[in-house]
């Protein structure tokens, strides 16, 4: 959502002399590039808790962030208040970081996405504005989603049922005079359903969440969480922790892509490249996987919970191909990072608020589809493990190690799907996995729910994956 | 803020209809330096405020809160607040403790000895320099031997956060707290181009306590430590956790001890109260009032006043942490809304994690937790290790893609002894812990 300039420069009380003066006292002290991100959100939530909407809450969060450049080096502060003598101070502060000039070259030639970005998207247009809907309104919705999901089962003891909403006004404003400004909705609703059964406690949860209004509470919506809700808990009760050992793991399409995001997306970020303390810091061109994967961070995606019409830099979101045909092509990048490398930014410079500066992260990371039919994957393995959900993932950014914790899957015994499996863990080495990939299935799901990444920061991502077959990893089981 | 300002916010919003009224005012400054390779990487400053508000209206209750404090966008924020709260549904469990049961003796904010009065005297440039001057990157060298010391990024950071709880009923409540910080990140790379990265930190709310000097270079030698891992087959042994990471085994009990997971019938400890889960040497207590002690806290975020409380004692599960509306709706009588500041008692009279070793014999010491989860309802957890072969009390090698897999239950009752040396900077008091028996997947 884009509304006018004037909007934004009066929400900030600010003009463009006063910016201008700002970022002329950010590079005082011999800084290369100064910039400025003020934020104005306010956050919504209400909570239904035992069949009543009981809870509920508002937040406003307001301020400016000053960023000042000297060459690699960062200098950082804030401010919650926006008049001129505020800021300023904030941009004295950033200035210490340099101490003499500093030449930087924020732009190469190279551009590792693909296409031109689109400078003018709005990939998040609101019909119905968070900010401007009363909060009763909601209500039913709630309620009747509620209801829905405990008519669906018999062994539901709790549910609770979370909407949770933000609208963010963002100006920026730096150095090269660059002035983008945009308005960013957030919309996200959880269940989290306890079942009892035969004295045995099991939970589920199930989560939305997109960059759109409240126009996205639909009756379709509800329908499709209620269903999910509910879905597979029978598996739930009857799963077992399977032996453990090295056997072949069959990732199901969508939200198994978690495991891409953490295990191999972020070795990708190029900061911990920049500092080769990824596991593939220098190994640009080199081929990392079979042939035929291709492997994404997008932007680009209208609605999803990783779209940016542009990052927390300024730079147009847009659609990077870290991995092409089995080869690393791009890491992802922030403008410092791009200047180290020569390449243009990728559009990956996020931050959780004004409070701090950006990073190179994630948007929506998936793999894209290969030609495979998941149930020829499965078919394949002779023994291992399918996994429907995972939580809970880590990575070693240096080893490249990672482990992920298997909420759902199933035993996969002679090609065929047998019992139910829970609670037991995945454990692999990111390159070694990506290099042991033994199929991948026409079938990618990018996953809709509530991810959020929390290096360092928490931002808004996604993630997808087709069925994805790996050769051999450690389960943890019994 | 001042108070002044403060009562009058609350006076406003009971004058616009609510019933009852908590306000909490925080405001906090943090500096912040960024070391990479021996080098400022970066500086932060910060200096935030904000009003949370909690308001109790015809019934209802919604929580609130803005860092816009201007007089007129507050009264506006609350107006619309109140109204907001009037649009939930009833809930007659809410209400402010019971009044004999907030605290009374946080006046100052500086009664616990948190603030350390050197934060105030504090430059630039003597942050600058304590920052510089606690890397090792100059001096890897030193350290080298069969790897590369390719990366060294540090922070060193200090806090002060000051606090004010107010309510209609007369509750006043001040924490005030400095926050030294220095942490480290060592990445090595050995003679193949295999990278390895530990990390070390200390942190305390007076600076003299800070242990800036040898950060940088643990975390060098917590890296380079793990050099040339062993695959290493699946077995039962005997579990060994550092005091660094022993408080991911006992997070998973406290939440299971907490009101809301209890009332969501949510939780592997719901209907235990009172019962003997665990061995009878285990005790695990609350001590929120120690002075001077990192995350102690004389009241809890309701200000209801805190007090030393056994969790588990003897092995009895003695309490749940139960909050005024938890409580109410429970039916069962509040104690505190949260732990504060939780020590497990050392068990079998060894001091150091050396001797606790010898004692022990053989097993894996785990150093490090790299992902894994627990399920709430059942207690069963997986989680992946890493750390070393124990033989004879001593390090025979890393070990690396291993698991343990179990019931929390079941492995707190497999507890056979523990170090004395849990680390003070941390939030829990929990020592190195030694566990019989217990399944490793590899």
């Amino acid at each position: 959502m884009i509304q006018s300039k004037n909007y934004y420069l009066d929400t900030f009380r600010v003009s463009l002399p006063m910016l201008d003066a700002i970022v002329a006292e950010g590079l005082s002290r011999g800084g290369s590039y100064a910039d400025l991100y003020f934020e104005n959100t306010s956050y919504g939530s209400l909570l239904l808790r035992d069949g009543a909407v009981t809870s509920g809450g508002s937040h406003i969060d307001f301020g400016v962030g000053v960023r000042v450049l000297a060459g690699e080096k960062t200098g950082y502060a804030y401010s919650e208040s926006t008049l001129q003598a505020d800021i300023m101070a904030c941009a004295r502060a950033a200035a210490q970081i340099a101490d003499g000039p500093v030449e930087v070259n924020p732009y190469g030639t190279r551009n590792p996405s693909r296409g031109e970005p689109n400078p003018s998207a709005d990939r998040y247009p609101v019909k119905n504005n968070w900010r401007e809907m009363p909060m009763d309104g909601f209500l039913p919705f709630l309620q009747a989603l509620d209801k829905d999901v405990r008519s669906r089962d018999t062994r539901i003891r709790k549910v609770i049922v979370n909407l949770a909403f933000s609208v963010s006004d963002i100006l920026m404003y730096n150095s090269a005079r660059e002035l983008k400004y945009e308005t960013r909705p957030m919309g996200s609703i959880s269940i989290s359903a306890v079942f009892e059964q035969n004295g045995v406690m099991e939970n589920k949860s199930v989560s939305r969440s997109f960059r759109c209004g409240a126009e996205m509470l639909t009756p379709s919506l509800a329908k499709e969480l209620a269903e999910e809700a509910v879905k597979g808990i029978d598996a739930r009760f009857d799963a077992r922790r399977s032996e453990g050992g090295r056997m072949s793991v069959v990732m199901g399409a969508g939200a198994s892509g978690i495991l891409l995001h953490e295990a191999m997306g972020h070795a990708f970020e190029a900061d911990f490249n920049r500092k080769g303390t990824s596991i593939f810091a220098g190994k640009m061109g080199q081929k990392i996987c079979p042939a035929g994967i291709n492997i994404i961070d997008d932007g680009t995606i209208a609605g999803n919970r990783g779209a940016i019409n542009f990052d927390d830099e300024g730079i147009p979101g847009q659609k990077t191909y870290m991995v092409e045909d089995g080869v690393l092509t791009s890491y992802l990048h922030d403008r410092i990072s791009a200047a180290h490398y020569g390449v243009k930014p990728t559009g990956n410079g996020r931050r959780e608020s004004f409070r701090y500066a950006p990073l190179p992260r994630m948007r929506a990371t998936y793999m894209e589809s290969g030609t495979a039919k998941a149930q020829d994957l499965i078919a394949e393995v002779s023994k291992g493990i399918f996994v429907d959900e995972f939580s809970n993932g880590q990575v070693q950014i240096g080893e490249g190690d990672f482990t992920f914790y298997v909420k759902s899957g199933y035993l996969i015994e002679n090609g065929r799907l047998t019992m139910p499996v829970k609670d037991i863990n995945i454990i692999g080495n990111g390159p070694e996995a990506l290099a042991d990939i033994r199929g991948v299935a026409d079938d990618l799901e990018i996953d809709p729910g509530a991810w959020t990444c929390g290096k360092e920061q928490s931002v808004p991502v996604s993630c997808g994956i087709p069925t994805v077959l790996i050769g051999n990893l450690t389960v943890g089981g019994q | 803020m001042d108070i002044k300002e403060l009562n009058k916010t609350l006076q406003f919003a009971l004058d616009e209809g609510a019933q009852q009224v908590r306000l909490t005012y925080s405001k906090s400054v943090m500096n912040l330096i960024g070391i990479l390779n021996g080098e400022v990487d970066k500086t932060a400053y910060a200096l935030d405020q904000s009003l949370q508000l909690q308001l109790f209206v015809d019934g209802r209750f919604g929580t609130f809160s803005s860092n816009r404090l201007e007089e007129k966008e507050l009264q506006a924020f609350i107006r619309s607040s109140i109204d907001t709260v009037r649009m939930l549904e009833p809930d007659e469990f809410r209400c402010l403790p019971a009044p004999e049961r907030l605290v009374k003796d946080a006046v100052t904010g500086k009664e616990l000895g948190l603030y350390d009065p050197a934060y105030e005297t504090l430059t630039s440039e003597m942050r600058r320099k304590m920052a510089l001057e606690s890397c090792f990157w100059p001096r890897k060298s030193e350290a080298e031997n069969g790897f590369t010391l390719i990366a060294e990024e540090g922070e060193y950071s200090d806090s002060l956060f000051d606090s004010i709880t107010i309510d209609s009923q007369g509750l006043f409540a001040r924490h005030t707290e400095s926050s030294f910080e220095i942490g480290y990140e060592a990445t090595v790379e050995d003679a193949h181009g295999n990278h390895y990265s530990n990390f070390w930190w200390d942190a305390a709310p007076l600076l003299k306590d800070l242990n800036i000097d040898s950060c940088a270079r643990t975390a060098c030698e917590r890296a380079a430590a793990a050099l040339f891992p062993v695959d290493t087959d699946s077995c039962r042994t005997n579990l060994i956790v550092d005091s660094e990471c022993a408080g991911k085994l006992v997070t998973p009990l406290l939440n299971a001890l907490g009101g809301f997971a209890i009332q969501q019938k949510n939780s592997f400890l719901e209907g235990k109260l009172g019962q003997k889960l665990f061995p009878e040497f285990l005790n695990i207590t609350d001590l929120p009032r120690v002075a001077g002690e990192t995350g102690c806290r004389l009241f809890d975020s309701e200000g209801v006043a805190t007090k030393d409380l056994p969790i588990i004692e003897n092995g009895v599960v003695k309490t749940y942490f139960i909050n005024t509306y938890i409580g109410r709706k429970m039916g069962v009588e509040p104690t505190i809304e949260d732990a504060t500041r939780v020590k497990l008692m050392p068990v079998g009279g060894y001091k150091t994690q050396e001797e606790l070793l010898k004692g022990i014999g053989d097993g894996i010491l785990v150093t490090g937790f790299n992902g894994g989860n627990s399920n709430a309802a059942t207690g069963n957890f997986s989680y992946g290790i890493e750390g070393f072969l124990i033989r004879g009390g001593k390090k025979v090698h890393p070990v690396r893609e291993m698991l343990i897999t179990g019931n929390f239950i079941s492995l707190w009752n497999s507890l056979i002894a523990t170090a004395d040396d849990a680390r003070p900077c941390m939030s829990k008091l929990i020592p190195t812990l030694a566990f019989k028996d217990v399944s490793f997947s590899a």
